[in-house]
């Protein structure tokens, strides 16, 4: 059989995707809903639970906040806080992060 | 503070190796200074800062790519620690246990490559997440469900490397992996089991190839880079009903596992089901200080309260039924008697649970492979977010089981820390996780749990226990504990080794196996 080592795998590989490739143009909503939206979602995630704990329950959520600032979303993000670990830069780019500051920090 | 340097390395020779990796990667793909920071252990223990510091990190994107960086290494002498995503938190992350190694990080490598329906599996490289796996498969409507871990971003190879756990029936990860591919520390590529045969079929489908079986000795180890995996995906059982047995009292736990262990032998208890404890159920969605204002462990009477509070107890077996309802309703039937023996045991199914956030809802997304972050509320119980997993292997007997819950919760307790456990049910063997969450910005509090960490090591060994997986810095003493017949085990991984990392480059200390140059206090 087959010289084609993975004939299957070369097929379905064409159509199997590489995941959002770092560099493309991000959009903030997405990279908020693919690295931040399972702590900080709505409902009973661990990172809007305690932000209702710690900051009141109308900035709970991320999303709903104006008191954002680019400065501070980008450190927590590279260095964690408290129960957040950091996101390497690898995984979550500098250009990423950019967009989803400006989607945290857009006008509400 | 500088970025250290590994021993033995000049600041020339990293200088150089970081630029041949840039030509390698891309420059925006290597990471030095600031950059590098996120790579810290976010959980940290000890109270010195210069251990476990990266002195940078390399993204490839390809396994070529890898193969070029791990020769440069080899030239220039300079260590390598792999991680598959680094999102293996409460073990490290991404740090390294050799301050100074750059961290050969495989985030970028996250391509699917396949996905099997008819067969049952997954191709997939170390950069692929749970979360993209699952996406990857409900957005084609495969009939296929994962398992997954309680980290629904860590990676699906680097757990399984790791021996991670889920849920499911499908639930010990490493049991489930089929055929790697491996670049070695000198560079080449091997593929293991039916990947060594040119034109195969079957790499995914059967495990053991011909000759000796190696893939274990690329898990928990040092002695490759896993570059591609297969896992097996557990088709669709056509029905599930997630349950809760809630027992009131803390020596519950012996008879519990005493009707665990013959259930979950025949497979009546098909999945891989936990027995949680009151404070780890409760710290999911509830803190401490919502029920007690106090110093030290809740007493009796807190527990109390949240056990009502909550409807739960205090242990609590979550387990699930798969497949159409004339199986599930005849093994429900059999579980459901076996525990009514227990005095007290009450029943739930979902429908049962009219509370939210609430324990079951929650783990019935958890047992049905969905991916989730959604556990890791309990950091907050105490608001320090820190925590290290303690996970002795106990057999699944009740006189074990006990035996285990009183002298770690004991110890956790006298340190002043409540008892947060789980036990992990294996096909005969438990793993008992206690989790010690602690505020990780005192320096009082981590050379507390650094103290009560060690005792726990060394008195789980007095009694027979060893874990299995621990963080970075406990993995020498680890190691230590499993010294039989005068420390052969490593005497023959040291010799692995040296055979297949003669420059030592690969992950030094990963599991306490260090390279010939730095053993015997050479890291030091």
């Amino acid at each position: 059989m087959k010289p084609a080592v993975r004939t299957t795998i070369a097929a379905v590989s064409l159509l199997a995707a590489a995941l959002p490739a770092a560099g493309a143009e991000p959009d903030g909503k997405e990279v908020f809903d693919r690295h931040c939206i399972h702590c900080h979602g709505p409902g009973s995630e661990p990172g809007t639970l305690q932000l209702a704990r710690t900051r009141g329950q109308e900035r709970a959520l991320l999303t709903e906040r104006s008191d954002l600032v680019p400065e501070y979303i980008e450190a927590v993000v590279r260095n964690g806080l408290k129960a957040m670990p950091a996101f390497v830069p690898s995984d979550l780019t500098d250009v990423q992060l950019e967009a989803l500051v400006q989607y945290l920090t857009a006008p509400r | 503070m500088a970025d250290p340097l590994p021993p033995g390395v000049t600041a020339e020779q990293m200088a150089e190796a970081l630029e041949q990796f840039r030509r390698i990667v891309g420059r925006e793909w290597v990471f030095t200074d600031e950059g590098v920071s996120s790579y810290r252990d976010p959980y940290t223990i000890t109270n010195d800062e210069n251990r476990y510091r990266a002195h940078a990190a390399v993204a490839p994107d390809s396994t070529e790519q890898v193969q070029a960086i791990v020769k440069v290494a080899n030239e220039l002498r300079v260590p390598l620690w792999v991680v598959s995503r680094g999102k293996n938190f409460a073990y490290g992350g991404a740090a390294p246990v050799l301050s100074g190694s750059v961290v050969l990080d495989l985030s970028r490598m996250n391509r699917i490559l396949e996905v099997n329906e008819k067969f049952g599996y997954a191709l997939v490289e170390p950069g692929v997440s749970y979360f993209d796996l699952y996406r990857y498969i409900e957005e084609r409507g495969l009939k296929l469900w994962l398992d997954v871990p309680d980290p629904g971003w860590g990676s699906v190879v680097g757990n399984a490397l790791d021996h991670g756990v889920g849920y499911t029936p499908y639930g010990d990860h490493f049991m489930m992996q089929c055929g790697m591919e491996v670049v070695l520390p000198t560079g080449e590529v091997v593929r293991t089991g039916m990947g060594a045969l040119p034109g195969n079929n079957t790499w995914q489908l059967f495990k053991y190839g011909f000759g000796p079986y190696v893939d274990g000795i690329f898990s928990q180890s040092n002695f490759g880079i896993v570059t591609k995996m297969g896992i097996w995906l557990m088709p669709d059982p056509g029905g599930y009903r997630p349950y809760l047995i809630t027992f009131e009292r803390e020596e519950d736990i012996e008879q519990v596992v005493e009707i665990v262990r013959p259930l979950r032998l025949n497979n009546v208890i098909q999945n891989a089901a936990t027995i949680r404890s009151l404070v780890l159920d409760a710290a999911v969605f509830t803190t401490k200080r919502q029920y007690y204002d106090g110093d030290g462990p809740i007493p009796d009477s807190v527990a109390r309260r949240i056990m009502a509070d909550q409807e739960i107890g205090m242990w609590n077996f979550c387990g699930a039924l798969y497949g159409p309802p004339p199986i599930t309703d005849a093994l429900w039937t059999v579980i459901r008697d076996s525990f009514s023996t227990i005095p007290g045991a009450k029943f739930y199914f979902l429908e049962d649970r009219n509370r939210r956030p609430d324990i079951l809802a929650h783990r019935a997304e958890t047992m049905r492979g969905i991916p989730k972050l959604t556990e890791f509320g309990f950091l907050n119980w105490n608001g320090g977010g820190g925590h290290v997993g303690f996970s002795p292997v106990s057999p699944t007997t009740g006189e074990d089981a006990i035996k285990q819950y009183r002298m770690v919760s004991r110890r956790v307790r006298e340190y002043g820390f409540d008892y947060m456990g789980l036990m992990a049910v294996g096909f005969r063997e438990l793993h008992h996780v206690t989790v010690i969450v602690y505020n990780q910005s005192d320096p009082e509090e981590r050379r507390k749990i650094d103290e009560l960490f060690t005792l726990l090591v060394r008195e789980a060994a007095a009694e027979g226990y060893g874990e299995y997986r621990t963080h970075i810095h406990y993995m020498d003493m680890i190691a230590g504990t499993y010294n039989w017949n005068d420390n052969a085990l490593m005497k023959m991984h040291e010799r692995i080794k040296d055979a297949l990392d003669p420059n030592g480059i690969l992950s030094p200390g990963k599991s306490g196996i260090w390279p010939k140059h730095l053993r015997d206090g050479g890291a030091a």
